[in-house]
């Protein structure tokens, strides 16, 4: 008896010597802010997660900034004009500093991009400026940006392109840049990184904007949104992201939290697969987007978190045009299309879907369909292995795909058509589903000219051409929703960043 | 004695080779891991990457070569952290450890009382109302009582943290939900054996003798019923394991657990593999020391 007692008493005291766990109180000038994870690393040049985005816009500053209202602002650069079609001129701001205390110059922007377009470093955002074909220092305040083709994504791409210190990185390397001592010029500076537990950072000083309102800023993981929502009822963090609608009432009437919602660039969407019956067919892809009672889901199911939408162009996005009206929910008109279409009696599909968050509304898209013949059976997936089934092997997940599309936070209608309706091979999803003929030729057109009324022009035509053709069945928006703690004010914004310089203390 | 033990490790040997070889079909049942790792790459690209890789080779050579890595600790670079993967297990390994140790002690604390208590006053009140509460441990999910527990001791009562890993106190609410998934069955345990013992001359004699029912309980009985104990401990701790990569989860708890359930949701097999394996090879060797514990603990064992 003892002797077992003895032996496991030892190996608890093992275990708890491997494992030191310190005490920490919260202090009340500190943010707290809950993601699902963190990124791989806090190099912001070298990852592509939103969750890693939304930390390194707080660290890193830009080019140019998004204000609230969704407009480009001067950042680290204080004007910029187009020389010519493939040329643009910045003129950066003097005196930024970086956390370390060097200035920051031309020599530093250069650098930034030359190392996200170095190929050997493998950086996932080498295809987001590919276009740039090369970055001069004409004085240590001005650079030219020359790309190898017309660029109208130019500025959408510096919103979020940090600039890092040249001299820094290089040396202490890529591997502690990215895990121990990152230095930007943005409004908080690095403390430490507990792998999937937080992220410290410290309000800098010396930050060209003023000093922010909170010194400290922390990033928790928590993966599980319950969890989320218990710790901002009791305060443990002050803002949560991705509320779903349906938790929306609770925190609205609570003492602790309030809500805080907007419209987004995500669209939600079914792509048709058009490669085979019956939504080869135009006839039962329009009756596909008549069949959907929108109005309905978002009243009913999305606690009115959502704009209908005409086509996937959204309002907020360069090219949106308004004269494209989106199909009414007419049943009717759905059952005789299909009826022309040659299914008079209706016909059988199965949709699928690794949106899990939305799978109730998934349902009821499918039972709508299925209502007026098109008999849908739904698939749900989870995430990882679906991302397989759904744009590898060949697109096998016929017949149709129910998923959203966030845009990569780039205000432009390309940013939405180009991966879902272009069938070039370095697409994204429009290679394996999409079939309209000449729109292919419409996007290219769309995306290699910086004249922006003709490019406007352009896009209008292509969503004319996609609302008649019906390549998807066309959805609604997503709203933003996040839940925000009383002692703190602050505000969804349309890109989905948590621009916490903009957080202000509560009443 | 020593033919029993030679016994076990051949046992123990047998298992990892399975547990290698589950480990190893992970990446090979989950689809072509080359379009998994490169999934917007032309055919050209993954062809080159699935040759350097080895996977045009016959399984049983890569099998070979995996066994042969794995021997040197070697499981690949995590696709998402790009690093290796063995250390960003072991790395988080004692958050874990800890964590089912603690959720194991509190187990034992609960059920041993509870469960004597229960074999003593046989059919009683208290008998029934602990087995009442025992089916209703092994009946709710982990993932459940998690999130109850939280509703109650940190949002209505205020009294623990929600989650993290930051104070002592945020350690209650993941150990008290593990030990939940892992006390009914040794509770249970305990009243059987202790059922098994109680009755017994040697336990009558002692009470004739004058000697008194705390002493004959604890001492005489309870020293007896304590070898099936050990065994479903050893068991119990591979189960509060699992459990804790759901408890993980929930309780945002920065532990295996909790890296293997990411790794799922991002296809980063190495890691998977690496994660599995571990755990797996923790289990095996508790059940190990377990049966030796038992062998060293059990007389009749030992002379026979």
């Amino acid at each position: 008896m003892k002797k077992w007692a003895l032996l496991s008493s030892v190996l608890f005291l093992i275990v708890l010597g491997a494992a030191p766990i310190p005490a920490h109180a919260q202090a009340k000038d500190t943010l707290v802010v809950a993601l699902t994870s963190h990124a791989p690393t806090l190099d912001p040049h070298m990852h592509f997660e939103r969750v890693g985005i939304l930390l390194n816009i707080n660290m890193f500053d830009s080019l140019l900034h998004r204000n609230t209202k969704l407009e480009f602002e001067p950042s680290l650069a204080t004007s910029w004009k187009p020389l010519s079609d493939t040329q643009w001129e910045f003129k950066l701001r003097k005196g930024v500093r970086f956390h370390n205390g060097e200035t920051m110059g031309a020599e530093d922007v250069k650098y930034s991009f030359e190392r996200v377009l170095d190929q050997a470093k493998k950086s996932p955002q080498y295809g987001n400026i590919r276009a740039i074909k090369e970055v001069r220092v004409v004085n240590p305040d001005t650079v030219h940006i020359i790309t190898d083709k017309p660029f109208p994504l130019l500025l959408e791409r510096l919103v979020f392109f940090p600039i890092v210190p040249k001299k820094h990185v290089e040396t202490v390397g890529d591997q502690a840049f990215g895990t121990t001592s990152p230095v930007g010029t943005g409004p908080w500076k690095f403390v430490e990184w507990k792998r999937d537990q937080l992220i410290r950072l410290e309000a800098f000083d010396q930050h060209w904007r003023g000093r922010p309102a909170f010194k400290h800023l922390v990033f928790r993981a928590i993966p599980e949104i319950a969890t989320q929502i218990a710790e901002i009822k009791t305060g443990g963090v002050d803002i949560i992201r991705n509320v779903s609608a349906d938790i929306v009432p609770e925190l609205k009437t609570h003492p602790q939290a309030y809500i805080s919602s907007t419209p987004i660039l995500r669209v939600h969407y079914a792509e048709l697969d058009m490669r085979s019956a019956p939504f080869d067919k135009k006839l039962v892809r329009q009756a596909a987007n008549y069949a959907v009672d929108k109005q309905t889901i978002i009243q009913k199911m999305m606690g009115g978190l959502g704009r209908q939408v005409a086509t996937t162009v959204q309002p907020l996005a360069f090219g949106f045009d308004p004269e494209v009206k989106p199909y009414p929910y007419d049943p009717k008109k759905a059952k005789e299309l299909l009826a022309q279409a040659g299914y008079p009696n209706g016909v059988d599909v199965t949709f699928h879907s690794a949106f899990i968050e939305f799978r109730p509304v998934f349902e009821a898209i499918c039972q709508m369909l299925t209502e007026v013949g098109i008999r849908t059976t739904p698939r749900m997936w989870d995430p990882g292995p679906a991302w397989n089934k759904f744009l590898q092997a060949e697109g096998k997940a016929t017949n149709g795909m129910y998923g959203s599309w966030g845009n990569y936070s780039v205000f432009d209608a390309d940013a939405v058509l180009h991966p879902l309706y272009h069938t070039e091979p370095g697409g994204w999803i429009g290679k394996w589903y999409a079939r309209v003929e000449g729109l292919d030729r419409l996007i290219d057109e769309g995306r290699s000219s910086v004249d922006q009324p003709k490019r406007k022009r352009v896009y209008s035509q292509i969503q004319q051409l996609i609302r008649e053709e019906a390549p998807s069945i066309f959805l609604w928006t997503q709203y933003d929703t996040l839940a925000i703690s009383k002692k703190v004010q602050y505000a969804a914004r349309g890109d989905e960043w948590l621009w916490l310089y903009d957080a202000k203390p509560g009443r | 004695m020593l033919t029993l033990v030679a016994r076990r490790i051949v046992r123990l040997l047998v298992v990892l080779a399975g547990v290698s070889l589950v480990t190893f079909a992970i990446l090979h049942v989950s689809g072509d891991p080359v379009s998994l790792m490169m999934p917007e790459a032309p055919e050209a690209d993954r062809a080159v990457l699935r040759q350097s890789m080895g996977f045009n080779d016959a399984l049983a050579v890569q099998f070979g070569r995996f066994v042969w890595n794995l021997a040197r600790g070697d499981f690949g670079h995590s696709f998402f952290h790009r690093e290796p993967a063995l250390p960003l297990v072991l790395a988080r390994m004692p958050t874990t450890l800890l964590l089912t140790v603690l959720a194991m002690g509190l187990s034992l604390l609960i059920a041993v009382p509870i469960g004597i208590l229960s074999a003593v006053r046989r059919n009683s009140v208290f008998d029934h109302g602990a087995t009442f509460v025992v089916f209703l441990g092994t009946s709710m999910p982990v993932f459940w009582t998690g999130i109850m527990l939280i509703l109650l001791f940190a949002v209505q009562l205020r009294v623990l943290p929600v989650s993290g890993w930051e104070s002592w106190a945020a350690l209650v609410l993941p150990a008290l939900t593990l030990a939940t998934f892992s006390t009914p069955l040794l509770l249970r345990i305990v009243r059987s054996s202790m059922l098994d013992v109680i009755n017994l001359d040697y336990v009558r004699t002692a009470r004739a003798k004058g000697v008194s029912e705390w002493l004959v309980i604890c001492h005489h009985a309870l020293v007896n019923a304590a070898l099936p104990l050990v065994t479903v401990a050893g068991l119990q701790f591979g189960l509060a394991l699992s459990g804790a990569i759901i408890t993980e989860t929930v309780f945002a708890v920065p532990g295996v657990g909790r890296l293997i359930v990411g790794a799922i949701r991002q296809l980063d097999f190495p890691i998977v593999q690496a994660g599995v394996f571990v755990v797996a090879l923790i289990v095996v060797l508790v059940n190990f020391a377990v049966d030796m514990l038992y062998i060293y603990l059990n007389p009749q064992i030992r002379v026979r």
